[in-house]
């Protein structure tokens, strides 16, 4: 059960349903203790909405824009790059790797004694002797590694800044 | 002629990269922001702090602001939420704002002034000492409703609280408020006797 406050400041917010309204229009003009209080709230009401917001410093504005031009500036190399060739060396590599195990498991020869491979005839494969003790493979692996690390980076970011206002 | 542009006009201009339109912006909500952020921090320094933190904030996210509610309500969003942050980061013990100690630092404050702005003092200004003795939660009740004309749904969006418990709430932030601005007075009186 409502206060006789209560029921009184939600009239004066106009919070309340048209049947306390209009009960409560009755009991304003008939009863002079509902009344006496009715008024009160309302000039409490009035006053509290007579507040003024304080003023900030004269150079607000200018210190929030300032703010924002330095955080622009200060904006870091990795955060310019653009997310497109990122994403287009990441998708180059692979898409190379899958054709590559693809291919590999294409030309495998399941047999129930043994796994044999037969490579197509057309197809000459580099000389692995050539590469210099997969000096190369190793730097394709690293690179893979790094940009790896990169991506998780950039998507554990995001998720921080997404979760900072929830 | 562009302060006749709307909230949602100087966000699409501030977002096609055009600074002086949020230069507008601020301009336009910095004097309640300011007002919100002093309910929390109870100090000048810290809120202008806190209201120009909240100001980049905004700016950093204003892609993220959806336009289903009015910009001041979710720019006051930020504002409660990086209040709380910094009462947290200050482990300012909300509950001391209202004890004794407190009141007699204010009390103390006040009689300072007392001395040379007797005349000057008017019932708002008694009024304004009075939101300041409030718990922030109150106060920022108190000022939502009433300075920033936000509906207690638009508060209790704000706030992450429901409607209904806006209202009660409401209710007995203006019941503490009248009790401190009476006690204020009577103080006033008796001393003056």
């Amino acid at each position: 059960m409502n206060t006789i406050e209560e029921r009184l400041w939600n009239y004066i917010d106009g919070t309340c349903t048209e049947e306390e309204r209009r009960a409560i229009d009755l009991l304003i003009a008939d009863d002079e203790g509902y009344r006496s209080k009715f008024e009160e709230l309302l000039s409490l009401d009035r006053e509290f909405a007579s507040l003024e917001p304080d003023e900030p410093s004269m150079g607000f504005t200018y210190n929030v824009m300032e703010g924002i031009r330095a955080e622009h500036a200060q904006k870091p190399l990795k955060a310019a790059i653009n997310k497109r060739i990122i994403r287009g060396i990441g998708g180059f590599f692979i898409v190379t790797i899958l054709l590559l195990v693809i291919l590999m498991l294409s030309t495998f020869h399941f047999t129930s004694a043994s796994v044999s491979v037969h490579l197509p005839e057309s197809l000459k494969l580099p000389d692995m002797k050539n590469f210099p003790s997969g000096l190369l493979l190793k730097g394709f692996f690293f690179f893979d590694a790094i940009l790896a690390l990169f991506l998780i980076d950039a998507y554990l970011h995001k998720k921080g800044v997404q979760s900072r206002f929830k | 002629m562009q302060s006749r542009l709307s909230d949602i006009e100087l966000i699409e201009q501030t977002l096609a990269g055009n600074q002086a339109a949020y230069a507008d912006l601020v301009r336009r909500h910095q004097r309640f922001v300011f007002t919100l952020a002093l309910r929390f921090s109870k100090n000048r320094e810290d809120a202008e702090e806190i209201a120009q933190d909240c100001f980049i904030k905004a700016y950093r996210s204003l892609l993220a602001f959806q336009k289903q509610s009015k910009f001041s309500t979710w720019l006051y969003t930020i504002v409660y939420t990086t209040s709380m942050t910094f009462l947290r980061k200050k482990r300012v013990d909300t509950d001391s704002i209202d004890d004794e100690n407190t009141y007699i630092q204010l009390e103390n404050h006040s009689s300072g002034l007392k001395s040379n702005m007797a005349e000057t003092k008017s019932r708002s200004y008694y009024l304004q000492q009075a939101i300041t003795q409030l718990l922030p939660d109150d106060a920022a009740i108190i000022t939502l409703f009433y300075m920033g004309e936000q509906s207690l749904e638009e508060i209790g969006q704000t706030l992450g609280i429901e409607a209904n418990t806006i209202k009660v709430k409401l209710f007995r932030a203006r019941q503490r408020l009248k009790e401190k601005l009476e006690r204020n007075l009577k103080d006033e009186v008796k001393e003056l006797i």
